[in-house]
């Protein structure tokens, strides 16, 4: 995407291909960067912050993270609608989650095999799909999200009922408590997103985005086209299967109910309010939709007990109306989300006090 | 065998509102190139327009069926002129997008006026059904199946000899061509969510005096998306065909396998076309090999 407001860091001569592409660029991002790290990890142990209610959170937005800098990677950078995202997440949780209980494969042996087995089936999704010009992922994957469930419901019956799953554990350490798990999940986090920041500058994702842009002069320019949707399309679904993965052994309990249709659609949601086609976007996204979807847990019951006339269910109505709602304004008025005002604050501190 | 018969029939009858539904999907495609994931919840909404004309108001039939299809054909224009008309020129990809929000909004409206339980039961026809040798037919049904017909007859003609028809398919294949040419994108855009609004209404009426007026009627639009594509996503007749195809495999495969199967063995289906004909069976075959 590109960034009209992108200045680079003042006094950063950038002499060759190789420094021009570093990702951290200054002395002060990479102390930035060391510290936000360390800020982090040591925040279950920051008080006032590290409740266990908001060690959750923090925890959901870490897994939610992985899955939706997946669905960036294919949608923001690749130009693919993924309405089914959730249900390949159901795919790698089940996977691990059986390969666990059947099988009694540690979570470190099933985390990978969980994220091929949800590529596996993401492919043959996608096969029929980007063999075609135009959107049709979006079919196929509405059709993977009704399809997959049906499936998880009627073709086996752990899968239809739901079963537990063991912890994480990492030789005589048990992840069992938020707290824990918190390590385990961040761990995750920070290695994919770092992953899929480096991405973008390599050989596939700069392909991904030429697909985006024009795949007419993709194509011309000698960029296999269904190479490189199919190749989008797993990595999107690679970074469900391991979201899910982690997603289980953190409840260690898996059931069908958490991967719905709506879910998916949420999912996009917190990519376009982020930004599409941008790493820090998606964190800013997942931030600010899980923020909000938790005040409207706690405003929407409330607004349905005060006020008489509304009938029973507004409150999640209201939390449709709303985050619909925001998506669609995001869509209309700021386009490139949320990480375009943090590039604008970035600029306005670059070239601070003469920015004009 | 007569179990058999039973569930042709109301595959085919159900089928017919499965088209028409389709048919708003096919109209919207034709004249837009927008894949519209929100027709299911066009529908939903249109449904409790008609329910609050003849269940809040008390109104006759006819009045309100008559208020009805205005009210749809305006949620239509309005949709368009809130969410999609800023689009107009920005990619595709946008405008498919909202259309998956407008779902969430259309949903959420829904349930915030109306709430989540389903409505008191409205009766369009009289229960008087019809019967040929062993099959059963009820008005409901003969009714849907003859205005789907009727609706498809007129969108085919309004496409093929009218102006207007002309207009909107010119604008599927460009906005800055047609814009050029003297036409009004946005003129078009508008009456073209407005006639798929009215569709959807229509099919929301006859579907909830079947199923009763719930949240559930939102699903009869993930069902019109594979009618759509089945028959071709350029062609109004392709859409009623798929949607009678959809409809009989359905109500087969409930028949047969199970009640929940019929969703996504249609969808199945939907995958096995793209397969072996991406255009689907009507549908305008443009190669382009990128």
């Amino acid at each position: 995407m590109s960034h009209a407001a992108y200045y680079p860091p003042s006094g950063i001569y950038s002499d060759s291909y190789k420094k021009d592409m570093r990702i951290i660029k200054t002395r002060t991002q990479w102390v930035l960067s060391i510290a936000s790290l360390v800020f982090l990890f040591a925040l279950p142990y920051i008080p006032f912050v590290n409740s266990p209610y908001l060690l959750r959170l923090y925890i959901g937005v870490g897994i939610t993270v992985i899955i939706c800098l997946g669905l960036n990677i294919l949608t923001g950078c690749c130009g693919q609608l993924n309405i089914g995202q959730s249900a390949f997440v159901m795919v790698g949780a089940f996977t691990s989650g059986l390969l666990n209980s059947h099988m009694g494969w540690p979570f470190w042996a099933c985390v990978i095999p969980a994220g091929l087995a949800s590529a596996f089936v993401g492919i043959i999704f996608g096969i029929p799909s980007v063999r075609l010009k135009g959107l049709y992922l979006a079919l196929t994957t509405l059709g993977a999200q009704i399809i997959l469930t049906w499936i998880a419901l009627f073709g086996m019956p752990e899968t239809a009922a739901g079963f537990s799953v063991a912890p994480i554990k990492l030789w005589n350490i048990v992840f069992d408590t938020p707290k824990k798990f918190f390590y385990v999940g961040m761990l995750f986090t920070v290695l994919m997103t770092f992953f899929a920041k480096n991405l973008m500058r390599t050989r596939p994702g700069r392909a991904f985005i030429a697909i985006r842009d024009n795949d007419r002069a993709a194509e011309a320019m000698g960029i296999d086209i269904f190479r490189y949707k199919l190749l989008a399309f797993s990595i999107c679904t690679f970074y469900a299967g391991v979201a899910g993965s982690l997603l289980v052994h953190y409840m260690m309990w898996a059931q069908l109910e958490s991967f719905t249709l709506q879910e998916s659609i949420w999912y996009l949601v917190m990519i376009i309010v982020g930004g599409l086609g941008s790493i820090e976007g998606t964190i800013f996204g997942v931030i600010f939709i899980t923020c909000l979807k938790e005040l409207i847990f706690v405003v929407g019951p409330m607004a349905e007990g005060h006020l008489r006339f509304l009938p029973i269910g507004a409150g999640s109505g209201l939390l449709l109306v709303l985050i619909g709602g925001m998506a669609i304004l995001f869509l209309i008025y700021e386009p490139r989300g949320l990480a375009h005002r943090w590039s604008l604050v970035k600029a306005y501190y670059r070239l601070w006090p003469f920015g004009y | 065998m007569e179990f058999l018969q039973k569930i042709i029939i109301s595959g085919l009858m159900n089928g017919a509102i499965y088209g028409l539904v389709a048919l708003g999907f096919v109209l919207i495609y034709k004249s837009s190139s927008v894949l519209n994931f929100s027709q299911g919840y066009m529908l939903l909404l249109g449904a409790y327009i008609f329910w609050f004309f003849k269940g809040s108001l008390k109104l006759d039939l006819l009045p309100s069926l008559l208020l009805a299809m205005p009210a749809g054909f305006l949620m239509g224009t309005l949709i368009e002129r809130i969410a999609l008309r800023p689009l107009i020129g920005q990619p595709l990809i946008s405008m498919i997008t909202i259309t998956i929000f407008l779902s969430l909004v259309l949903e959420g409206l829904v349930s915030v006026v109306w709430g989540t339980y389903p409505l008191q039961q409205v009766h369009i026809f009289s229960r008087s059904s019809l019967k040929i040798g062993n099959i059963v037919l009820t008005t409901e049904n003969l009714f849907a199946f003859g205005l789907a017909l009727g609706a498809m007859l007129a969108i085919i003609i309004f496409f093929r000899y009218t102006r207007l028809g002309l207009a909107m398919r010119g604008v599927a294949e460009g906005h800055q061509i047609m814009q050029s040419m003297g036409i009004s994108v946005k003129r078009i855009l508008n009456l073209s969510w407005g006639i798929a609004g009215m569709a959807a209404t229509i099919g929301g009426i006859l579907m909830g005096s079947t199923l009763g007026f719930q949240l559930g009627l939102s699903h009869i639009g993930l069902l019109a998306i594979p009618a759509a594509f089945i028959g071709g996503l350029e062609s109004p007749e392709g859409a009623i065909l798929g949607g009678l195809l959809i409809g009989l495999i359905e109500s087969i495969v409930s028949g047969y396998v199970g009640y929940a199967a019929g969703v996504p063995v249609t969808f199945i289906v939907l995958i096995l076309v793209m397969l072996i004909r991406p255009y689907g069976f009507f549908g305008l075959e443009k190669i382009e090999r990128v």
